[in-house]
């Protein structure tokens, strides 16, 4: 190691005096002790980086962030908050995992038991998207949510009860609670905006035509990124896909707890098959891509080969999807029976978790199976280990729903109209949504893009939009409540807020760590302050479901994390001496690293 | 109320302000005597104004392109410049009453856009094109600078950062104005603030102008910092942003006014 093998002509006398003291050191027995020191360092602090959209793309997320930073401050913890743009957010996180913490929403509308499988499954930790980004690996976790996709009834929920629990206390991510959404609707050219913007996408479809005129229904938004990609599969484009999926189809929908039959339009399960239970689908008999195609149970086959590889087995790893893995996962072979029947094989699991694979969106094979190819850039191939799937913005989208793409302009406007051809059979006469879908008051949906939510509001305020398509800041509450035309419009909260941890790396590995910091939020607090209220608390991520166990509600104190002190105020002391019994070291209010 | 509409409406109130500032400034003896000259001015001032047109042609391709790039390449200072100054504008913003906000709000917009416009026609109504050139000039350096450190920082400003402290007061007030300012630039681009350096440039200019415009130097100087106070105020800029932009508008006018860049055809 003394390197005079690699002495060149150019290597000056100083460092070849230099590395022959090292060596005589090294030769004399210091090693050892230098070996010794060297593991003996000074501890190093304990810091943390938050990430989050800045304000005007989320109000919520990067205050909740600001007040997470004063907390985990006091408590020592030197913590810095970074403010960075949805789509660049989604990349450094969730594809690239670049991050200690960040503040977002769960990406889609409605949570289910199940959903937990992809969130935290070791499996998927070293998978990008939506699918574990945190790296969580717990194997009791593991073992609980397999069980659960088994289990009924009371076994379900006694294993769900403990999942809970044990997701509280080891904290790959912390619930903080599920904001109200609150959007303000123009009355004047339609009505009908109550639950418009429920948790069924298709609620929009029903509004009631105030003005003989209007035609087209104009939503404004504060995010951008639905005007530049319509690509379902793209995690850090997609919002809680409520466009895109009234642009692609599912063979059923979710609609107030329960499924409807949707492009399949009747399934049977049947569990007596040898390599698994089986979804056996029906298809609608007059099913067309917006493109005039033929959708038949080839696509439908297609589709879900798709979602679980989309490289469709020719790369040499699979190349999941960043979005719908849990549903994925679930089927483990699709096969066309005929024109109109599809067959899912699904993982041993019960009927209502295989169910929950019908709501992913439909993909044509005549438009995305060249998409199974590499990925390139203008033509030429950079070698990336990703396909074509994961990189389209997939505009003009070829999708089978209501709403058919038009036009759109990159951070300005997203035109749909309806689609003609869409199925017209009434699934359930009694049920208003089913029927009146089918006859939308309007010919065309335009999403308009603003830079803020007050800027929102004003507009739909003035008449030049109906509403908006995303909620806005509980602080234009007084604003729209104010206004003659204005409805306001409060739906319960969709998704929740959390902070998650990549527990990849020092110091978030550690659990302790991490339940400790869950002891330093103030649920109630942020609910008052940043939401004014407008908020629900919430502890497990299943919060609003009824599979919550007691011991998991929200209640002010009562939590199986309490607050380390009252009413936003941390109690210094207490959470000093929380983390010191944890191991670490305090250096004059700096944490240090035990 | 649509993006036309408001940009016309800044269009107008823009176009009241020169008519009454040329009024008032230039005096109609002036207007009349220098008239006949405007054409041939204009042409022995077509390159750095043909610059300046081309740089602010590329700022309006480039800016869309730049925020990805910026991204990219760009480093992500928002944490940093808090910590330098921590919550100083929120400061700012609590001692600032309603009134004075909605001035600013409208400084903001309409005294912005006066305040750059207004420069070129008094400098073209000068016998000496030398002033021309040099305001010309020094908005190029501004933008050419400015979008440089765009692209190589990305940071947000305290509204965006901060919406526990600080108000987006521009958006409160006179929403409609977002609508605008969204079109002309980007919320990651606040590193150094433009308004300031422009704004500085330009009040530096007028006190080179002292002897020919008298009346222009005490207005310029007023309606500058006043800009330079909305920027921070509205929770748009950093002190720190501003502190730069300063820093920027001088530095250009020292490079604008540099005797290299005017050795031709100048007559002084």
């Amino acid at each position: 190691m003394c390197g005079a093998s690699r002495l060149s002509r150019t290597t000056s006398r100083r460092a070849v005096l230099g590395s022959a003291a090292a060596g005589l050191a090294a030769t004399s027995g210091c090693m050892q002790r230098l070996r010794t020191l060297a593991g003996n360092k000074e501890s190093p602090a304990v810091s943390l980086s938050i990430k989050t959209r800045p304000a005007d793309e989320d109000p919520g997320a990067m205050h909740i962030a600001r007040q997470l930073e004063t907390w985990f401050d006091t408590a020592g913890v030197d913590t810095t908050v970074q403010p960075v743009t949805a789509t660049e957010l989604y990349r450094q996180t969730l594809l690239n995992h670049e991050f200690d913490a960040f503040v977002a929403r769960y990406p889609y509308r409605q949570i289910t038991a199940d959903s937990l499988y992809s969130l935290v499954h070791s499996s998927f930790a070293a998978e990008r998207g939506w699918q574990n980004p945190f790296g969580f690996a717990d194997l009791e976790v593991d073992e609980l949510l397999t069980a659960q996709r088994r289990q009924s009834d009371d076994r379900r929920a006694e294993t769900l009860a403990s999942l809970q629990k044990q997701l509280a206390n080891a904290c790959p991510f912390l619930v903080i609670g599920t904001p109200d959404s609150i959007r303000a609707a123009n009355t004047t050219r339609f009505s009908g905006w109550t639950g418009a913007f429920g948790k069924s996408p298709l609620r929009l479809l029903t509004l009631d035509r105030a003005d003989p005129e209007a035609t087209t229904l104009r939503l404004v938004t504060t995010d951008s990124r639905v005007t530049r990609n319509l690509n379902p599969l793209m995690a850090p484009f997609r919002r809680r896909g409520r466009i895109t999926s009234l642009v692609y189809d599912s063979l059923a929908r979710q609609y107030q707890g329960g499924l409807i039959p949707w492009a399949g339009v009747d399934w049977e399960w049947d569990t007596s098959r040898p390599d698994g239970p089986v979804l056996r689908v029906t298809l609608r008999d007059d099913l067309q891509w917006h493109d005039g195609e033929a959708l038949t149970a080839a696509d439908v086959a297609f589709t879900y080969r798709m979602v679980a590889d989309t490289s469709l087995g020719t790369f040499e790893q699979a190349v999941p999807p960043t979005r719908y893995r849990g549903r994925a996962t679930v089927v483990t072979a699709a096969t066309a029976i005929d024109e109109r029947t599809v067959e899912l094989t699904c993982t041993d699991c019960s009927r209502a978790v295989a169910e929950r694979a019908l709501t992913a969106p439909l993909l044509a094979e005549h438009v995305w199976r060249e998409r199974a190819s590499e990925a390139d850039i203008g033509g030429v191939g950079i070698g990336a280990a990703t396909t074509e799937a994961l990189v389209t913005d997939a505009i003009p989208p070829v999708g089978s729903g209501p709403l058919q793409f038009d036009t759109a302009s990159d951070r300005e406007s997203l035109r749909l109209t309806l689609f003609e051809d869409h199925f017209r059979t009434t699934i359930d006469p009694a049920d208003s949504v089913a029927a009146s879908a089918l006859d939308p008051p309007f010919d065309a949906v335009e999403v308009g893009f603003v830079g803020s939510d007050s800027t929102a509001v004003e507009l739909v305020e003035s008449g030049d939009a109906d509403a908006t398509a995303v909620g806005v800041g509980s602080d234009l509450v007084r604003t729209i409540g104010r206004a003659d035309d204005l409805t306001l419009l409060l739906d319960q909260g969709d998704s929740f807020y959390f902070l998650g941890f990549n527990v990849r790396s020092a110091p978030l590995s550690n659990s302790r760590f991490r339940n400790l910091l869950s002891h330093l939020v103030d649920r109630q607090y942020l609910v008052d302050t940043v939401f004014d209220g407008y908020a629900t608390p919430a502890v497990s991520p299943l919060a609003g479901t009824g599979q919550v166990p007691e011991t998991l509600q929200w209640g002010p104190g009562g939590t199986v994390t309490p607050f380390l002190g009252s009413d936003g105020e941390l109690d210094t002391e207490q959470v000093r001496s929380a983390f010191r019994e944890a191991g670490y070291r305090y250096d004059t209010g700096t944490l240090l690293q035990s | 109320m649509n993006v036309v509409s408001v940009f016309s409406e800044v269009a107008v109130v823009v176009s009241l302000l020169l008519a009454v500032g040329v009024a008032g400034i230039v005096g109609p003896d002036r207007i009349r005597s220098e008239l006949p000259a405007l054409r041939t001015r204009l042409r022995q001032a077509a390159r750095p104004l043909l610059l300046l047109g081309a740089v602010l042609a590329a700022n309006s391709v480039v800016r869309d392109f730049g925020v990805g790039l910026s991204w990219l390449i760009g480093s992500n200072i928002t944490k940093t410049i808090y910590a330098i100054e921590g919550s100083f504008v929120a400061s700012l913003q609590s001692l600032a009453p309603a009134w004075f906000t909605l001035y600013l709000g409208f400084v903001y917009v309409y005294g912005y856009a006066f305040l750059l416009v207004f420069p070129l026609v008094l400098t073209l109504l000068l016998a000496n094109t030398r002033y021309l050139k040099e305001t010309a000039f020094a908005y190029t350096v501004n933008y050419v600078i400015g979008l440089l450190c765009y692209v190589l920082f990305v940071a947000y400003g305290p509204r965006n950062f901060a919406p526990d402290t600080v108000e987006p007061l521009l958006y409160d007030t006179i929403p409609r104005f977002q609508l605008v300012t969204s079109q002309v630039n980007a919320n990651t681009n606040v590193f150094p603030s433009l308004h300031t350096s422009l704004s500085v440039t330009v009040a530096l200019m007028a006190y080179r102008l002292r002897a020919e415009y008298p009346r222009w130097l005490p207005v310029a100087t007023c309606l500058a910092g006043s800009v330079v106070l909305s920027t921070m105020v509205l929770g748009i800029h950093w002190a720190t942003d501003v502190v730069f932009g300063v820093l920027l508008g001088a530095l250009s006018v020292y490079v604008a006014t540099r005797p290299r860049f005017h050795s031709e055809n100048e007559s002084s």
